[in-house]
């Protein structure tokens, strides 16, 4: 045996598992994209999905919500995130470390149980229209069940994300806030000319990540709402899964699941063509 | 076997009873069978009458809730036949795409001993059309939907509404009037999904002859008159202020309530209401629906549901000898019927004594009587292989053209029938 053949072999499981899992489904959804499968055995067709993905209003509906959740959620997000995460490295907060992990905890809740509780939380006779003197449909108006899945993201990530931040605040050289103090630079300007720029890196991961997973949004549009009313809160992820799972439509499915990917390819690339290049 | 004999000479369909669930009591095993609320209820009911036939099989029955039972069959199918009970609940109207998109997902209960086809004849022809595909029978007609009023007599009469005039549904518009000016509009005269369903949609549909798509399943015909005018007359009765919008869970929450005098539903309705609301007892009445113009047909279908055997049952016996004893015998359907209001669509029992006993929660009305009679006048739609689908279209179709965003019910339904035409391939009728 060649000695050059050894890493591979290290090597070969992971790749066996890659080819298996990983590979293979992306490979075979690209195929089952241009098959007819709404008839049984499926029929090679080569327009019949991509055709009707230009065609379909409802498809454009998906795109057009998770992109207004993108919009909103995510700025919303990473400010409250950065916001935080000053706070939590502040010397002067008592007990950093509980109020670390208590930041932390909405992920590891489980989905369904804190989705099940954010359905109480807004239904009409639920808490929050209790505490705001309200008599309004959360869930079933269009709009409230939009918001109400915009908070609800909004609580399960932030707390993460902070703590990402927070790792990027404790990696910035304490000389720098010593120089800019010398200089007499107020905090509020040490903040915006020394923290954030230092933070760019992170928050572009953070951005990345935040972008990605609103893209493949399915959890909490599924679980509180069902996508609706109507088609009101049914993302990318949703519409998605309707056309495989419900409506056993792979093709169709696998054509979404392609846009979903190549919208996530430009919008990452545009991101580092406009923030990331000294990183 | 002489337990079977026992039963069966007590019963007037004595030999056709025997002969039907010719199965061997010895038989031994456990099954779970998938079902939904009171579906799941009823079929629960059936299980001491059939450990009496059957002492050594063990039944479970799982309520999943209707939506994921679909779901998961389906996904069970799609994984190749794995995580599937040994009998499974499916509506009619959804059947299809089982069939035809996964043809050995289930058992062909013709290969089963007996075979199914002899029970053929003891039901209408129509309720095998969505469970066959050529000579492959894949599940048994269970219940069916005839679809009727249900009111509250006490509300109606305190606002001076009499139910044998409402023949129309402007007289029903009216009387949601007349039942809002009595009670400081505190109650309304119905509950519509808007935005989570199209069913009344699809009932006052199939009352004008119309449906999603042609009896044959190969064509669209979304946009002909009869749905027309049956989305004219939902955005009527929404726009009149004179009804609530809610799904299943608000309109149960509104009868107990006391906030809504009429349900519209299929008959299997009736259990529903009888086992939510036992204190409202005596409260209650039923009248057919009215028409969408004078004279016009005041009957449709809604539901109905059927019982498949899965191929991957490792107890097919056991499990076919379940779905005969609680389908295919008065005895059974009897059961699920008086307990939890489930419509017979076995000929024999909806000939049964019990249809015409006067019924108490009712106020000792014959409502099965009443139900049953508009069985012949149900028009016919098929729900294909796309029923989920156009279903999808149509709730964002009702919802959009309720909130203004269509200048009128035909452009609403042009531009789902052009929809519904992309997401299945089928054409558009002219």
């Amino acid at each position: 045996m060649k000695p050059g053949a050894t890493p591979y072999l290290f090597l070969l499981p992971y790749l066996a598992v890659f080819a298996l899992f990983w590979a293979w489904p992306i490979l075979d959804s690209l195929l089952l994209s241009f098959q007819n499968t709404r008839v049984y055995p499926p029929v090679w067709d080569l327009g019949v999905n991509w055709g009707r993905i230009l065609r379909d209003s409802a498809f454009w509906d998906a795109l057009r919500n998770t992109l207004l959740i993108l919009v909103i959620q995510v700025p919303l997000m990473l400010t409250l995130a950065t916001a935080l995460a000053v706070a939590l490295n502040s010397h002067l907060l008592k007990a950093r470390g509980f109020f670390r992990f208590a930041f932390f905890a909405p992920v590891v809740v489980g989905a369904v149980a804190y989705s099940a509780v954010f359905r109480l939380l807004f239904n009409q006779n639920g808490a929050v229209n209790a505490a705001l003197g309200l008599d309004f449909n959360w869930i079933f108006d269009p709009v409230g069940a939009m918001v109400v899945i915009i908070v609800a993201l909004t609580w399960r990530w932030t707390g993460y994300n902070a703590i990402i931040i927070l790792a990027g605040l404790q990696n910035i050289p304490k000389e720098l806030y010593e120089a800019a103090e010398m200089d007499g630079a107020s905090p509020w300007q040490q903040f915006w000319y020394v923290t954030l720029p230092s933070l760019r890196p992170v928050l572009l991961f953070c951005l990345v990540l935040s972008i990605i997973g609103t893209l493949q949004l399915f959890t909490e549009p599924w679980l509180i709402t069902n996508g609706g009313p109507g088609t009101a809160t049914t993302t990318l992820g949703v519409y998605l899964y309707r056309q495989g799972f419900q409506n056993i439509n792979f093709g169709y499915a696998s054509t979404i699941a392609y846009v979903i990917t190549l919208l996530a390819l430009v919008f990452s690339l545009i991101q580092l063509r406009l923030f990331g290049r000294e990183s | 076997m002489r337990a079977i004999l026992a039963l069966g000479t007590a019963l007037a369909l004595s030999s056709a009873l025997a002969q039907q669930i010719q199965g061997n009591p010895n038989l031994r095993g456990e099954i779970t069978v998938w079902s939904w609320d009171i579906a799941a209820k009823a079929l629960e009911a059936n299980v001491p009458g059939f450990n009496k036939l059957f002492p050594n099989v063990k039944v479970t029955v799982v309520d999943l809730g209707n939506q994921a039972t679909y779901d998961r069959g389906l996904a069970g199918c799609a994984a190749g036949g794995g995580d599937l009970p040994d009998v499974y609940s499916v509506e009619n109207n959804e059947a299809e795409v089982f069939w035809t998109r996964f043809p050995n997902c289930f058992t062909d209960l013709n290969t089963l001993q007996p075979a199914a086809s002899t029970l053929r004849n003891l039901f209408p022809a129509f309720k095998w059309t969505e469970l066959t595909m050529g000579n492959r029978v894949y599940a048994i007609p269970w219940d069916s939907g005839p679809v009727v009023m249900f009111y509250r007599r006490d509300i109606y009469s305190q606002a001076g509404v009499n139910p044998n005039t409402i023949r129309t549904w402007d007289d029903f518009i009216a009387a949601g009037r007349k039942i809002a000016a009595a009670t400081n509009n505190r109650v309304k005269v119905g509950v519509i999904a808007n935005g989570q369903d199209d069913e009344w949609f699809r009932m006052l549909a199939n009352q004008n002859g119309c449906f999603y798509f042609n009896n044959e399943g190969t064509a669209v015909t979304v946009n002909q008159p009869g749905c027309v005018t049956a989305l004219e007359t939902v955005k009527r009765l929404i726009d009149a202020g004179i009804v609530l919008q809610g799904g299943w869970n608000e309109q149960i929450q509104a009868f107990k309530a006391g906030t809504v005098a009429t349900s519209m539903f299929g008959a299997w309705y009736e259990g529903t209401i009888r086992s939510n609301a036992p204190e409202q007892s005596g409260k209650w009445g039923v009248y057919p629906m009215p028409a969408s113009r004078p004279g016009g047909v005041r009957a449709a279908n809604l539901g109905g549901s059927a019982l498949a055997i899965p191929a991957s049952s490792r107890n097919k016996e056991a499990a076919w000898a379940f779905v005969r004893y609680a389908l295919a015998t008065t005895e059974g359907q009897i059961t699920m019927l008086k307990q939890y209001g489930l419509v017979p669509s076995l000929l024999a029992a909806t000939r049964d004594p019990y249809v015409q006993q006067p019924q108490p929660y009712w106020g000792n009305q014959r409502i099965w009587q009443v139900i049953l009679g508009t069985l012949g006048s149900v028009p016919a739609a098929r729900g294909t292989q796309f029923f989920q689908e156009a279903r999808a279209i149509m709730v964002k179709t009702q919802a959009d053209y309720v909130a203004g965003r269509f200048p009128s019910a035909k452009a609403a339904l042009d531009a789902a029938a052009q929809q519904i035409s992309q997401a299945t391939g089928l054409p558009v009728a002219r």
